[in-house]
């Protein structure tokens, strides 16, 4: 008897033994006399990964990995198709960066925060930007109203950046922000700050999220259209690579795609079809792959489904090694791997019983690890409700530690690899990530996809589809439609300045008074000059000219507006 | 006569995934629904509504800057006379911020979590009381 008979043998007698008399009609068996909750038989006519998109079965075997190879599908740490991770030793040798993503009000409380951030262990401020200066506005502009400080810190000018990071050792801690659509004046900004502290900017390390396409398609901080955004987020990753070679130019985005309602499968194929087309457009100006991939971090959500999300992670480094092999024409490890960073549900978090949110974001934390992510970041479990206070903010941070430190689930690379269930999922999730990136590659590409509307349309759906899921108790969440409580716990939320905004203001007039008219006149001509040349197809970076405007103290809105004026704004598709 | 609904979104804050959601739940419910689109100042909403004749606006805000949108968005409202629109939100509104919004003339506002269909019978009863 071969070994796939003797297995196939006692398969079936476990068939027709123990699961039959399990299932068999008449009494419980004895052993489960006093329990709540048992039935005879399985209490679903079919069991879904949390995802929706693949059935899960009773048992996995060693028969559900035939065609699966331990070494082109599954292999080792360190190589492709890096479906155990990027690194060979994993976090047995490093740990992920403790960051946070905050900021609020005044550029002083906001210092103050990150100062207490950096004394609690974090070694990576990551600045939360207001909507005015995520926009192009100043804080005195008429859209502004209301909105100054409020989801970050109002920079509108350099000095506001300045005393953001007054007093923070900059030149040993990892710094960034998000700046999607105005990657480079974020650049400009660091850059600047770095050389006002008499820090040579090179030897800073900044991270920019630089990552337009994710704004289109779920967060709405646009500006241009997307060819010309995704054409000047190429600016910042080519003046990095050339001149700020230890900065992180980009952080392409699915996070927010499936936060908008997007499948796991759509999560793994519209990330991986987003990130191509910056790689494509990186090549264009003279970034090749190797010295672009590596540098970059595709960033990605987790969910409540533990095995769906692990297996997604693994998936989607395989898939990428692949896609990447195929449309380089490449073998070279540092373009196949790909670096994972992940912002756990933010989606998931409910505004009812808060406190269950901390166990929420633990299981996503868990799913992140087992998944190999090189940098996790959490929400707090407040911020359903508001923005975090600093307890929530620590706690957040503490939860990793704790899952690293004491629960030990680090000690092993890829301590799930070889898991019948986790090998099959990951198998699925490729197969359907793979078809949906080339459904997308099929209709010209992502900037494509999302011009047309498809990942608009998509998205809707997935959403409409999820919250009629929750509505009619088909899924439940805890607080909300199961196990509902009439009173709440409660819990101390945090409350901004409301005089932050008049502060910030008249800062802003007085910076515009004090400076040097004619030199910031000057520089905004030569924005207006090289932007002009890219409307008319001349390729020529852009950041050495925002570098000097926000030196000479040019504002974010007179930047973008003459920008604007150039370029024109976007109207995205109407898509319900 | 079918309800006429503008769901809008004031401010800079372009998380439009709520909004959107309710408007497709408010039209499937047989309203006639109007969707804005983001980064709309309060002169641009009361300016559709008046233009459209909308009976009830519904704003949506996850940014914090909703009691001064509101308050604008109610401002303007009264200066047109246009007594007769309801105005509701949803987003991310801290349980101290209702009250205010209640005694800006706002008539109710809805969190995460809440039932779609309850918003849909919230809208329905507060206009066959009005009519």
């Amino acid at each position: 008897m071969t070994s796939r008979e003797r297995f196939a043998d006692a398969e079936k007698r476990w068939e027709e033994g123990p699961l039959r008399e399990r299932t068999a009609p008449g009494e419980l068996p004895p052993q489960f006399r006093g329990y709540s909750g048992v039935s005879k038989d399985e209490t679903q006519p079919e069991f879904r990964t949390g995802g929706g998109e693949i059935v899960v079965k009773r048992l996995y075997t060693p028969a559900d990995l035939d065609g699966t190879d331990a070494v082109d599908d599954v292999g080792f740490p360190g190589q492709p198709p890096f479906t155990r991770g990027r690194d060979p030793l994993g976090y047995r040798a490093f740990r992920w960066p403790l960051s946070f993503y905050s900021g609020y009000g005044s550029s002083e409380s906001a210092n103050e925060r990150y100062r207490a951030l950096c004394a609690a262990g974090s070694t990576y401020v990551s600045l939360a930007v207001d909507l005015p200066s995520q926009n192009g506005y100043d804080s005195d502009h008429p859209l502004a109203r209301g909105e100054v400080g409020k989801v970050g810190v109002a920079l509108s000018t350099l000095p506001d950046l300045e005393r953001v990071f007054a007093g923070l050792p900059l030149e040993r801690i990892h710094t960034g922000t998000v700046g999607n659509c105005v990657g480079p004046w974020a650049l400009a900004m660091f850059h600047g700050v770095g050389q006002r502290f008499g820090i040579d900017p090179a030897a800073m390390h900044v991270s920019i999220q630089n990552d337009p396409i994710k704004e289109y398609t779920g967060r709405g901080t646009y500006i241009f259209p997307p060819r010309v955004a995704v054409d000047l987020a190429g600016d910042v990753v080519a003046y990095m690579r050339t001149h700020l070679p230890g900065w992180e130019p980009q952080y392409s985005c699915s996070t927010t795609l499936r936060w908008g309602g997007c499948s796991t499968s759509q999560e793994i194929g519209f990330g991986i079809a987003n990130l191509i087309a910056y790689t494509e457009t990186a090549r264009a100006k003279g970034v090749p792959p190797e010295e672009y991939v590596p540098w970059v971090h595709l960033h990605m959500t987790a969910d409540n489904d533990l095995f769906e999300e692990v297996a997604k992670f693994r998936a989607v480094r395989r898939l990428w090694a692949r896609i990447a092999r195929e449309r380089f024409q490449t073998d070279d490890p540092r373009v196949l791997g790909l670096r994972l960073t992940v912002f756990t549900g933010a989606h998931r978090l409910t505004a009812q019983e808060p406190l269950n949110n901390i166990v929420r974001t633990t299981v996503q934390i868990l799913a992140s690890i087992l998944g190999g992510i090189e940098n996790i970041a959490t929400p707090a479990f407040d911020e359903a409700l508001a923005l975090p206070t600093l307890e929530s903010t620590r706690l957040s941070q503490i939860t990793k530690i704790i899952l690293h430190d004491e629960s030990l689930v680090g000690q092993t690379v890829d301590p799930l690899g070889g898991s019948y269930f986790i090998e099959s999922l990951t198998n699925e999730l490729e197969a359907k990530g793979r078809d949906v990136y080339d459904k997308i590659e099929g209709q010209g590409g992502a900037i494509a996809a999302l011009e047309n509307g498809y990942y608009l349309r998509e998205m809707a759906d997935g959403m409409y589809r999820y919250q009629r899921e929750v509505e009619r108790g088909d899924r439940p969440v805890i607080g909300v439609n199961k196990y509902v409580v009439e009173k709440d716990v409660p819990i101390r939320l945090f409350k901004g300045d409301p005089d932050d905004e008049r502060r910030q203001v008249e800062r802003l007039r007085a910076v515009r008074r004090e400076r040097d008219a004619a030199r910031v006149d000057r520089a905004l001509a030569e924005i207006r000059r090289v932007a002009e040349g890219k409307a008319v197809g001349r390729d020529e970076n852009i950041v050495p000219a925002m570098i000097e405007a926000v030196q000479a103290h040019a504002t974010v809105g007179e930047i973008f507006a003459v920008l604007r004026e150039i370029f024109g704004e976007y109207k995205a598709p109407t898509v319900i | 006569m079918r309800i006429k609904v503008l769901i809008a979104k004031p401010g800079l804050d372009g998380h439009e995934t709520g909004a959107k959601l309710i408007a497709r739940v408010l039209r499937d419910a047989g309203m006639e629904v109007i969707y804005t689109g983001p980064r709309q100042t309060p002169e641009m909403i009361v300016q559709s509504a008046l233009h459209e004749d909308i009976d009830v606006i519904g704003l949506s805000s996850l940014s914090g800057a909703h009691l001064e949108l509101a308050a604008r968005v109610m401002e303007l409202l009264r200066a047109q006379g246009m007594h007769d629109v309801m105005v509701i939100m949803g987003g991310i509104i801290p349980a101290d911020d209702i009250p205010v919004l209640k005694q800006l003339g706002v008539r109710a506002a809805f969190g995460p979590g809440t039932h779609t269909q309850d918003i849909v019978e919230f809208i329905q009863k507060e206009r066959a009381a009005a009519a």
